[in-house]
Formats: structure tokens, sequence, C-alpha cells
């Protein structure tokens, strides 16, 4: 089972803490504040298997079930052997803990209305309906370490009117406690917190999880007295919050400080010693203010992922040694015609990276094919900036792996760095503004790879020179 | 020059295990060498390839003159370096590139005449420059220009002339590179031409092997082009019985299985092809009861891993084929499928590595013979052996029928799983 402790007693502020998953004959434990790492279509995108060992960051991962839907019944519930879903997607039970959620928090797009006893889903092969039933069914099937209760989140268009919040708290709570009913296996739940952007709303959703049950609601979850007793933690999902705040007419709304009074509003009656998940937060500034204000223990990493995908190499550190010059962008945009001829690590401010391309190890195993093979081992050579550059424009997949390795490890050292200080006893808040004063939360690097990715993407191929040169002459 | 062993030889046919030594170590043959065309095996990081015990991968020269470009190799110090990979390496002489992938070009005695991707200016690639280019990237074994006429020409009177013209080049590459004091680190090999004619291949080996003092290594090139199988191997056999025992052979741009096998049964050591490691990247996945086509539906729910018994680490790691086909079935999801089509090139190019190693092994064994007939068995066994094989075998004293009673098929056999099978 999973146990999570925190050294802070007071509800709101930083707080280090460590999240342990007990299985028979091992242990998997995860200091936080700290990341979990975002998956799509059950891989963590561009990583091989192999790799996946090769990179200390990869702990807690997490696993949005929606794709397995195409088929029925989805393929890792029908996995033999223990640790159906670790085995099935290739983790180490003994290394990594995975939290299961039937969508992906990060797909921002629209979805048809959910019913009253069922949620749609986007499968990669169309929308399907998916019911409380059948996802308990799924969820026991693939025996997931953490799994995120159905929450009714709408995806159609917002603003959404008080009766559909209403309704979203009223069904998030009913499939909760269908998911606490008595079952064979213990499962570990987070409950996603309901309630959108109406504070009062989040109040009565905290509420509904503590009040005390009485008869056959009280029955149905026995031996808990109320919903929150049968709860590991709570998931802060930041995606809907954006959505619904991006349409609502208040423009002089301040975005950050309405997100954390909402993080706060859900947890002011909760207990604060259980563990608190944010996903997608876009930024280390965003994670710090999370950190800062509210509390929040494991954020996903899918940003810093997304920015390896874009061919960007992350380039920060927490806390900020000295603040030095102008503001330093997070990270560097690889695509840039500048790194043709840097022939430097991927970082200046963690010269130590150890990830699998600043610090790449030789594989303790290679495959002799025949008995009079001979292996030397040769110690490999960091990757560099230059290389990735031209991997990016020749549109080599390597290039994503050897970045989300180190944006992973990146990321994770950061962590280390949050906790280091808050455990440290200096002021969190005052190392917060040095970093804030540091780096800019603009993220020009990340755009403009956006940019010079979709370039290459549609540039590549046959004839490309030709094209480009076509291009520079037309610009002239 | 490189270090060049003969360790053994087959009794019955003319397969043999050397061993190349060169400047980033030693490499056993005969051996399959991956494609990394842009520096890069697809998706696989070196540290990968090198774990699958690849000691000879190959870099396509007209590729990286154009990106990178030289002069970011040589400030790299050279395309090891560049990429990461410290074994050995080698690359072509970028003139077939150059006829398959440039419009306009022209092949004149001076050099290849072509629009320059860079310019668009008419630019040569002669025989000194193709040299100089490969002497920036630092291969260890480099190969020389020649004149490449498509396999299935019909004009002979084109086809002894590019013969003719490439014997020339080569003394052209020759003395470019003696002059460069490369010879100690970098190896030239000779490539036969002569496209589907004995008699012009005859010639061309009779020409080329009275310049061996001055290569490490011959290739016999010109050949993959789509022509008949059964005048393939005829080709192949031509050229490799009279090549010197004491120089590597390397048959340019064979990949499948049974091509291989044939070639080394005939005394080939070296080969390449991107068809292992394109093919995965389409969800097909080599085993020795042929092709998995991994997109078929009957692999939606099928939990074994691609082959049990194969070593590499996505078997090893109990990779099934229904996660696989879950993540291959998608075109959308593009970065998530490449992290398991790496997966897939992974298999692909360990199961080439064991059917060369297995080769050795059994050379070594005296039992080459009988590992034919089985590696052959279990791999058509089910289709009929392809006729062009049985002919091709049977001329090294090999008889695939001998006790067999699997039929044999013509035309090129080659053996596919296609979408058709659906089960």
């Amino acid at each position: 089972m999973i146990s999570f402790s925190v050294a802070s007693s007071s509800r709101f502020g930083p707080r280090t803490g460590n999240l342990t998953l007990r299985r028979p004959g091992t242990s998997v434990s995860i200091n936080t504040p700290g990341l979990m790492v975002a998956t799509s279509r059950g891989v963590v995108s561009h990583l091989g298997r192999d790799q996946y060992e090769r990179t200390p960051a990869l702990r807690v991962v997490q696993v949005p079930f929606e794709s397995f839907l195409e088929n029925s019944p989805p393929t890792p519930t029908l996995q033999p052997g223990p640790n159906p879903l670790h085995t099935f997607l290739g983790f180490n039970p003994n290394q990594h803990l995975l939290s299961l959620t039937l969508r992906d928090p990060a797909d921002r797009r629209e979805t048809p209305a959910n019913g009253h006893d069922y949620i749609s889903v986007s499968t990669g092969r169309g929308m399907k309906k998916i019911t409380p039933d059948q996802w308990r069914a799924h969820v026991h099937a693939c025996a997931p370490d953490l799994v995120v209760a159905l929450p009714d989140i709408p995806w159609t268009l917002p603003p959404f009117s008080q009766k559909r919040t209403t309704k979203s708290i009223e069904r998030t709570a009913a499939w909760l406690a269908h998911m606490l009913a008595p079952a064979p296996q213990p499962l570990n739940i987070l409950v996603h917190m309901a309630g959108g952007i109406a504070e009062p709303a989040r109040r009565a959703f905290t509420d509904s999880l503590t009040e005390t049950l009485h008869g056959k609601e009280a029955e149905s979850v026995r031996p808990h007295k109320c919903l929150d007793d049968g709860v590991s933690g709570y998931v802060f999902d930041l995606v809907p919050l954006r959505r619904a705040l991006d349409a609502s007419p208040d423009a002089s709304r301040n975005d950050q400080q309405e997100t954390v009074a909402l993080l706060k509003a859900s947890l002011t009656s909760a207990p604060s010693t259980k563990l608190r998940v944010a996903n997608s937060a876009g930024s280390p500034h965003e994670i710090l203010r999370l950190v800062r204000d509210v509390g929040v223990d494991i954020f996903d990493s899918k940003w810093a992922q997304d920015a390896a995908h874009l061919g960007v190499a992350l380039d920060f550190t927490f806390p900020v040694s000295s603040v030095t010059g102008n503001q330093r962008d997070l990270g560097h945009n690889l695509f840039r015609t500048q790194y043709a001829h840097d022939f430097s690590l991927f970082a200046d401010s963690a010269p130590a990276c150890p990830c699998g391309a600043c610090a790449p190890v030789a594989s303790p195993t290679v495959i002799a094919h025949s008995a009079h093979d001979v292996h030397t081992p040769i110690a490999p050579t960091p990757y560099t900036r230059a290389y990735v550059h031209h991997l990016l424009h020749t549109h080599e997949m390597s290039a994503h792996a050897l970045l989300v390795m180190h944006n992973l490890e990146v990321l994770d050292a950061f962590f280390a760095g949050v906790r280091g200080v808050i455990d440290g006893g200096s002021s969190f808040g005052d190392e917060v503004d040095r970093f804030v004063a540091q780096y800019s939360e603009a993220q020009a690097a990340i755009d403009e790879a956006r940019t010079m990715w979709d370039v290459v993407n549609v540039a590549r191929g046959k004839g490309r020179m030709a094209r480009e040169r076509a291009d520079a002459v037309a610009d002239d | 020059m490189a270090h060049f062993e003969l360790l053994a030889r087959c009794p019955t046919t003319r397969a043999r295990v050397t061993r190349i030594t060169l400047a980033h170590g030693a490499t056993m043959l005969p051996t399959f060498m991956p494609v990394a065309t842009q520096a890069a095996i697809k998706g696989l990081t070196p540290q990968q390839v090198e774990s699958l015990g690849v000691t000879l991968i190959l870099n396509n020269t007209y590729h990286l003159n154009l990106r990178p470009g030289i002069k970011v190799l040589s400030e790299a110090g050279g395309a090891h370096k560049f990429q990461g990979w410290n074994r050995n390496l080698l690359t072509d002489s970028g003139g077939f590139q150059l006829v398959s992938l440039s419009k306009f070009t022209t092949i004149t005695e001076e050099g290849a005449l072509f629009e320059s991707p860079f310019t668009g200016e008419p630019t040569m690639l002669t025989p000194e420059e193709s040299i100089s280019i490969q002497h920036a990237i630092g291969a260890d074994i480099i190969m020389q220009l020649d004149d490449v006429v498509p396999s299935l020409t019909q004009d002979r009177a084109r086809v002894e002339e590019a013969m003719e013209r490439s014997v020339r080049w080569l003394d052209r590459c020759i003395t470019h590179h003696n002059l460069s004091g490369k010879r100690a680190t970098q190896n030239l090999f000779a490539i036969v031409q002569g496209g589907l004619d004995l008699e012009l291949r005859d010639r061309c080996v009779t020409h080329m092997i009275q310049r061996k003092n001055d290569v490490a290594g011959f290739a016999i090139g010109g050949l993959s082009g789509g022509e008949e199988k059964d005048v393939f191997w005829r080709v192949v056999k031509q050229c490799t019985d009279k090549l010197p025992e004491d120089r590597p052979r390397y048959c340019m741009g064979i990949g499948f299985a049974e091509d291989l096998l044939v070639c080394v049964a005939l005394g080939v050591d070296m080969a390449d092809c991107v068809f292992p490691t394109r093919t995965a990247r389409f969800g097909v996945a080599l085993t020795h009861n042929g092709p998995l086509n991994l997109r078929l539906a009957k692999y939606a729910s099928d939990f074994e891993a691609i082959d049990s018994s194969c070593p590499c680490p996505t078997c090893v790691k109990g990779t099934s084929r229904a996660m696989l086909h879950h993540i291959i079935g998608r075109e959308t999801a593009a970065a998530q499928g490449r992290s398991l089509l790496a997966s897939v090139t992974i298999h692909n190019i360990v199961f080439q590595a064991r059917i060369m190693g297995d080769a050795r092994d059994a050379i070594m064994d005296g039992t080459f013979p009988d590992y034919l007939r089985t590696f052959f068995s279990n791999y058509f066994g089910d289709v009929g052996y392809p006729e062009w094989c049985v002919n091709a075998l049977r001329s090294v004293n090999v008889d695939l029928l001998e006790g067999s009673d699997i039929k044999v098929v013509s035309g090129k056999g080659a053996k596919w799983e296609y979408s058709s099978t659906v089960t």
C-alpha cells in the first residue's frame, strides 16, 4: 500500500514529504516535491524501454488509459501474470510507480458532453463512453499503484453554468463512492478536486468528501466513515481550470492568483497530510508558486517533455547561485543556427548533468553474436549541442530521446533543489523571487522551437535544399 | 592499413570467418552493417547501437556533406566524435546518392557533374574530391568513387564504359589517398562494376586486383537494382571466386536474410542495407520464421515477445507483440510510435547480427552447411525455397533439397507477411 508523510504541519506553504509504495519484497520511494513522468499511448514519448532504466528521474509515471479503449476488452486488461500494467508497458515494479488516469490530463480538446453515468473519452479511433462500472473493472484488471477515480470534468465549451458545476461535483463524488465499494484488491485512490473555477463549489465538493455518511451510503463504502477516508490524495488538473478562466469575461483577473485561490478553496477543509498532485503546470515558475502558496507535492513533467519534443534543451537550476545580468531563457532552442558549431554540453548552469546525453555510460552488457566476438569497453563521450542541432535539422528521432533524458534530469534536479531549500530553512519565498528574477517565464526558446520544428517538418525530404534556396531567393 | 586475418574456412562452401582490425577496434566477419545515413541509426543513440554488439556501421557521404557539412565535421574532429560512435565506421563515395537523389547528374571523365544542392550551380564531384570529403569525415573504411549505372541498363557499351571508368577513377582515388597521409587510419576499398555481364565483371576484377597493394578490400557494386536474383548470385559468385583471399569482400546494398546467407556461402564478408531498419519503421519485425507485420490485427492481443529466444533488449524485456501493435497501429501517434518503432529497429539490427554471428560460429565449427539447411527450412519451410537460393547454394555444394520435402518456388521468393493475410 501507499503511505505518504509530510514534514510540515501547516495547511498551506512549501513542504517536503515522502511517498512510499510497499509491495511484496520491495518498496518504491519518492521524495516530494517531485515529478511524475507523463506518458502517451502507454509510452514515455521518444524513449525506448532500454532507456527507461537509464533515466533515474523516471520513478512515478502517469498512464492515461483512454488510448487502450480502441480495443474491447482493452489489451492491458488481458495481460497475464502479476503487475499486469507494469508488464504490458515495460515498467519495472521495483523502480516505477504507475498512476492510472482514464483521460490524458494535458488534452484540452473539446469533447462531447458527459452523461449521468458515463464520461466521453477520446481513443484515437473516435470517441467512446465509459461508465464507472467499466472503469472500475479495467482498473482492477490492470492493478496500477495509484488510480484517479473517474471525475466528471466538462470538456464542452466553457463557460459552465452553476447547474453544470453542481452536477460535476455530485457525479465526481458518486463515482468516487463507486470506486470505494469493497473489492478483493485494495486500491490507492486519488480524487480529482471538482468544482471548476467557482470557489464555493470547490469547497462544497470537499465537504461532500469529508462529511460522515449514514445508512445505505455508509454501507456502500464500508469500512470508511466518509469518502475522504478512502482517498490517498488529491489531484488538480490545471488544463480545465485554465480553459474555464480563459473563457471568463473578467479581464482584470490574475490567473496565477486565481489558480492558487481555487486550489486552496479545495484544501481548506481537507486533511492537510494527504498527497497533492497537480497536472500540466506550464513552467518551473508555476511549479514554484504552487509549492510556495499551496504546498503541492507532485507535478507532472509534461512541460519539460514537450520542450524536448520541440528541440529545446532545458538549462536552469534552483536555487539560483547568483542572479546575473539579463533574464535568461529556461533552455536552448537547439534548432538555432548558432548551435551548429557549438560542441558544448546541453546545459551551462548544470555542468554535471547526470543524464544519458550529458553523461552517457557504456552499456554494462554488450550482446556477443559469436563465440569469438570480443568486446573492449570504450568510455562514451557526451553528446553536444551541435550533434542534436544536426539531428533536429535532419529530423532524426534520437534528438528527442537525448533531450527527453536531459530535460527530465534537469527538472528532477530542480525538485531536489526545491526540497533542499525547504528543508534548509532559508526563505523559500526569497529563492523563488531570485529564480523569477533570473529566468524568464515567457519561454521564448520554446515558442521559437515550435515554429522551427514545424518548418523542418514541412521542409524535410528530397529536394529540401532546393526548396529552401527558392524560399531564400523569394525572401530577398 | 587494416589488419586482416583469416580465422576459418568452410570446407564445403566458399564461406570464411575473418577479423578486420581498424583504427576503432576489431570487427568479426562476415558481418552486416546497419546504415546510419545522417550520422544516426534512426531512433537509436550510439550507446544503444553499441550495446547490441554492432562494431561497424555505415554513414552516407552525400548526406553528411550536405548536413552537417565538412566544416562542422572537421571542427568536431571527424564523424566518429561528432556522433559519439567509438567503433568502426564506413562511408560510401557519395556517388550513388548523387545519381539517385540529384537532378541533372552527368558523368564525365573528370567526375560527376551535378546541380549543387547548396547553390544550384553546376558542381563536379571528382574521385579526388570524394576521397577528400571522406578524409574529413574520417571513416575507417572509405570507398572509391565509381561510375554506377542501374543494374538493369540494357546498353552494354555504357556498362562497359562505366566499368572501365571505375577502374580509372580507382587509380585517381588511390593516388589521392596515398598522398594524403591518411593510409594509416583510413582504408580504401575498390568497387567492382560491370553490370550483370559476367565478362565485364571478370575484366573489372582482373584490373582491380592488379591494384591490390593499394586497396584494403574489394566491394561488389552495381547490384540490388531490381535484377533477377538468379542473375544476381551468379555475378556475386563470379566476383568472389576471383577476388583475393587476403582482402575482405563487401557486397553492397543487400540485407534480406536469404541474400546475406547465400552471399556468405559464396564468400562475401560484409554487407549493408537500409532494409532491416527501414522495415522496422513500418512495423515489420524479422524472425527466424520470417517477418512479422506487427500492424496486423492478429497481433492485437498476442502477449508473446517478437522472438522469446532473441537476446535484444526489446525481446529480453518481454515487450509484447500486442503492445507493439498498439503503438504502431496509429499514424497519428507519431512521437509515441517512434519510441516503440525504435524497439523494433533494435530487434531487427540484432536479428541481422545474430544470423551473421551464428554463421561465424557454424563456419568455425565446420557445420555451416547444416546451419544453412536449418535456417532455410525454418525461414521458408511453410512457403517453399526460392529457386535462386537452391541454385546458388548448389553452386557451393550445399543442396537445400537433400532429404527435404519443401517445395521450390520461382521468382524472387522474398518472404513477406502481407496485410491480405489478416486473420
